[in-house]
C-alpha cells in the first residue's frame, strides 16, 4: 500500500472547517425556527419560511459538499501535490456562490427551494422577481464551477500518480490482476470515483441550470419540465451523496491511528466503489417516483439500485469498521467517538431510505416528513458527526487523552438530540404529517414541539463542538 | 511533419474551406463544424509550422494566445456574424482568416504551454459549452440564424450534442489506459 509522501494543506482546510462550523450553526437555527413555527410556539410570516426553508437546504447541501471536499483535499494533499490555488479559487467561488445565494433569497425574496424545480423559479406568483431567482441559480453555478476546478486538479494528479483511473480505482485488483499490497490507499479510492460521478453530476446540474436562466430571461425557451426534473436529480442526488463519500475518507484515513491497522484496499472494497460510481449515477430515478409521467423502467430501476447500492459501500465500510474496531483496542476520544458515530449514523438513516426508495412505499410517504427524518439522519448523525470528529483530530495535539468530561457532554447532547430530532421526523411521517408546510395543523403541533426541543440540543452540542475545535485551535497557536 | 508540409497542408484545408464554401455553407451544420474546424486546422497547421518567430515571455502558460482564441471563437459564433459570413464575402474571409489564425494559431501556440489543470478546465468548458448550445439550438423557438431554417437549426442543436459526447468520450477513454509505472516516474521527477 502506498504511504503518504506530501505534507496536506492544513491551514486552508482548518480555516474551512471554523466556516463549516458556523454555517452548520447558523443553518441549523434557521431549521429551529421552521420547526418551531410549525409547533404554534412562534410565529413568522409564510414567505419568510419558505425562505429560510431555502435556505436552509441550500446551506445545508453545500456545507455538506463543502465538508466532503475539505476533508478529501486535506486527505488526498497527503498522496499526491495538488496545487494549493486551487483550494483557494474552490473557496473564493463557494463564498461567491454563497452571498448570490443569500442575496437573491433574503433581498431579492427567492423562495422556490434548493431544488429549484423547473418552473418554479420563474413562477413565483409575485413573491421574488425573475432577477433573483437567476441570482440564485447563479449562485449555484459559481458553487458549480469551483467544485468542477476542485475534483479536476484532484481527479489529474491521481490519474497521473496512480496509472490511470483505471489504476486508482483499483481496476487490476478487481480483475485479478494486481495484488492488494500494490492498490491505492483506500481513500484514493474513494476519492477517485467520488470525483468521477461529482464530476457528472455538476455537468449535468450546469446544464439545467443554465438552461433555467435562459428560461429565466427569456421566457419563450422552454424546457420540458420532467426532462428537466430527472437533470435536477441526477445533480441532486450525486452532489449529496458525493459529500458523503468524500466525508467518509476522513473514516479511512483516520480511524486505522486510534486500532493501530491500517484500512485496506481489499478486492471487495475496490469492487464496492467501482459498483458506487455506477449506482449513485442511475439511483436517481427513485426521487420521481410519484411522477407518473416516467418510463416505468426508469421507476423499477430506481427501486432496484436503492435495494442494491446500500449493500456493497455501506455494508463493506460498517462491517469493515466493526472488524477493525474488534481487532484489538481502540483508543477512544472525541475524533473516533464521532467518526464511528457518523458510519453509524450513516449505515442507520440509509434503512428509512431504501424504505421509502420502494414505489409502494413511496407512493404514501414523499411528501410526508419520512423524508427529511432519513436524510437528516445519514446528514446530520452521519456527514456532521464525521466533520467535528475530523475537526477534532485536527487540533488532537491540543487535546488531552481520551474523552474528558465536556467531551462526553458534547457526545451526549448531540447524539441524544440528533436522535430524537431525527426520529420526531421519522414519526410525523408516519402519522402522514405533511413536509415543506409552514402551517400545520394544531393536532401536529406536539410533534414539532418535542422536534424543537431535540433540535435545540443538537445546537447546543454542535455548538460545544466549534468552541473545541476553535479552543485546539488557539492553544495550538499558542504553542 | 516538417514545416513545410505543414503550411502546405494548412494552405490546402483554408483553400477548400473557402472555395467550398457554397457546400460548406447551405446548412448550419456543416458550417459550424466542418468548416469551422478545418479553418481551425488550417490556422494551427501553418501558425504551428511558424511557431519559433512568435516565442517569449508575452505567452507566458498560453494564456495570452488561448484567451485570444476563445474570443474570436466566441465572436464567430454569434448568430449574427454567423449570418453576415453567409451573406458578404469580405466577412467570410475575415471570418476564415481570423478562425484561422486567432483560434487555430491561438490554441497551437498557447495548448502545449498550458498548465494540465486549465487544460482540463477548458476541455470542461468545450464539452459544457456544446451541451449549452445543443439545449439552446434545438429548443429555440425561432430562427436565430435568418440563413437558416429552424429545422437545420435543430439539426445542428443535436449535432452540438453528438460533437459534446464525442469529444467526452475521446477526452476520457484514454484516461483509463495511462500505464502505471510511466506515470509514477512522472510523478516521481
Amino acid at each position: 500500500m502506498a504511504e503518504a509522501k506530501f505534507a496536506p494543506q492544513a491551514a486552508a482546510v482548518k480555516f474551512t472547517m471554523i466556516l463549516v462550523g458556523i454555517v452548520l450553526i447558523l443553518m441549523m437555527t434557521f431549521g429551529l425556527i421552521m420547526r418551531l413555527n410549525q409547533s404554534g410556539m412562534i410565529e413568522i410570516d409564510s414567505a419568510l419560511f419558505y425562505q429560510i426553508l431555502t435556505a436552509h437546504g441550500a446551506g445545508m447541501v453545500g456545507t455538506a459538499g463543502l465538508i466532503g471536499a475539505a476533508i478529501m483535499w486535506y486527505f488526498m494533499g497527503r498522496y499526491v501535490p495538488l496545487v494549493s490555488a486551487v483550494y483557494i479559487i474552490f473557496l473564493g467561488l463557494f463564498l461567491l456562490g454563497v452571498v448570490l445565494i443569500l442575496g437573491a433569497i433574503f433581498v431579492g425574496g427567492y423562495a422556490g427551494a434548493w431544488t429549484f424545480l423547473y418552473p418554479l423559479p420563474a413562477m413565483s406568483g409575485g413573491l421574488w422577481s425573475g432577477g433573483a431567482a437567476a441570482i440564485f441559480l447563479s449562485g449555484y453555478i459559481a458553487i458549480g464551477v469551483g467544485f468542477l476546478l476542485m475534483h479536476l486538479e484532484v481527479g489529474r494528479q491521481l490519474i497521473r500518480a496512480y496509472g490511470g483511473i483505471g489504476g486508482a480505482l483499483a481496476l487490476p485488483l478487481i480483475f485479478g490482476k494486481g495484488k492488494p499490497e500494490d492498490a491505492p490507499p483506500a481513500s484514493v479510492i474513494a476519492a477517485m470515483a467520488s470525483s468521477i460521478f461529482n464530476v457528472v453530476g455538476i455537468v449535468v446540474g450546469a446544464a439545467v441550470l443554465v438552461a433555467s436562466i435562459v428560461n429565466l430571461l427569456e421566457p419563450s425557451f422552454g424546457v420540458d419540465a420532467l426532462f428537466a426534473k430527472n437533470m435536477i436529480y441526477i445533480f441532486g442526488h450525486i452532489f449529496i451523496n458525493a459529500a458523503i463519500y468524500m466525508a467518509v475518507i476522513a473514516v479511512y484515513e483516520i480511524v486505522p491511528e486510534y486500532t493501530g491497522i491500517p484500512w485496506k484496499s481489499s478486492r471487495v472494497f475496490a469492487l464496492s466503489w467501482s459498483f458506487i460510481l455506477i449506482f449513485v449515477i442511475i439511483i436517481y430515478p427513485h426521487h420521481l417516483l410519484q411522477d407518473v409521467a416516467m418510463p416505468p423502467w426508469m421507476l423499477v430501476m430506481g427501486q432496484i439500485i436503492s435495494y442494491l447500492s446500500g449493500i456493497p459501500l455501506l455494508a463493506v465500510t460498517a462491517f469493515s469498521l466493526l472488524v477493525y474496531l474488534r481487532a484489538g483496542p481502540v483508543r477512544w476520544d472525541l475524533a473516533s467517538s464521532l467518526l464511528v458515530l457518523g458510519v453509524a449514523g450513516w449505515t442507520i438513516g440509509a434503512v428509512p431510505a431504501v424504505l421509502d426508495g420502494m414505489i409502494v412505499v413511496n407512493r404514501v410517504m414523499h411528501n410526508t416528513q419520512w423524508v427529511p427524518g432519513h436524510f437528516h439522519i445519514y446528514l446530520l448523525l452521519g456527514v456532521v458527526a464525521m466533520a467535528f470528529g475530523f475537526m477534532a483530530w485536527l487540533v488532537r495535539d491540543a487535546r488531552t487523552e481520551g474523552l474528558s468530561g465536556l467531551d462526553q457532554l458534547g457526545v451526549g447532547v448531540f447524539l441524544v438530540g440528533g436522535a430524537g430530532f431525527t426520529l420526531m421526523f421519522l414519526i410525523s411521517g408516519a402519522m402522514s404529517i405533511p413536509r415543506r408546510w409552514a402551517v400545520h395543523a394544531p393536532e401536529w403541533g406536539l410533534q414539532a414541539f418535542i422536534a424543537s426541543g431535540f433540535a435545540f440540543m443538537t445546537i447546543l452540542g454542535v455548538l460545544l463542538f466549534l468552541l473545541l475545535y476553535l479552543g485546539g485551535l488557539m492553544s495550538r497557536k499558542k504553542a | 511533419m516538417s514545416r513545410a508540409t505543414q503550411i502546405l497542408a494548412g494552405a490546402g484545408l483554408l483553400a477548400l474551406a473557402l472555395l467550398a464554401r457554397g457546400w460548406f455553407e447551405a446548412t448550419p451544420a456543416r458550417h459550424m463544424l466542418l468548416q469551422y474546424p478545418l479553418l481551425i486546422a488550417a490556422g494551427a497547421l501553418i501558425v504551428g509550422a511558424l511557431a519559433h518567430f512568435y516565442a517569449g515571455a508575452w505567452n507566458r502558460g498560453g494564456v495570452a494566445s488561448l484567451l485570444t482564441a476563445m474570443f474570436a471563437m466566441a465572436f464567430w459564433m454569434l448568430p449574427r456574424m454567423v449570418d453576415a459570413s453567409v451573406a458578404a464575402l469580405p466577412v467570410d474571409i475575415a471570418k476564415a482568416a481570423s478562425l484561422a489564425v486567432l483560434v487555430g494559431g491561438g490554441l497551437r501556440l498557447g495548448w502545449p504551454h498550458a498548465h494540465p489543470l486549465l487544460q482540463a478546465v477548458l476541455k470542461a468548458k468545450a464539452v459544457s459549452m456544446l451541451g449549452i448550445l445543443a439545449f439552446l439550438y434545438t429548443h429555440a423557438p425561432e430562427r436565430l440564424c435568418n440563413a437558416y431554417l429552424l429545422d437545420d437549426q435543430q439539426r445542428l442543436g443535436e449535432m452540438f450534442l453528438l460533437a459534446a459526447l464525442v469529444l467526452a468520450a475521446l477526452w476520457i477513454v484514454p484516461l483509463f489506459g495511462l500505464s502505471p509505472h510511466a506515470s509514477r516516474t512522472r510523478t516521481e521527477t
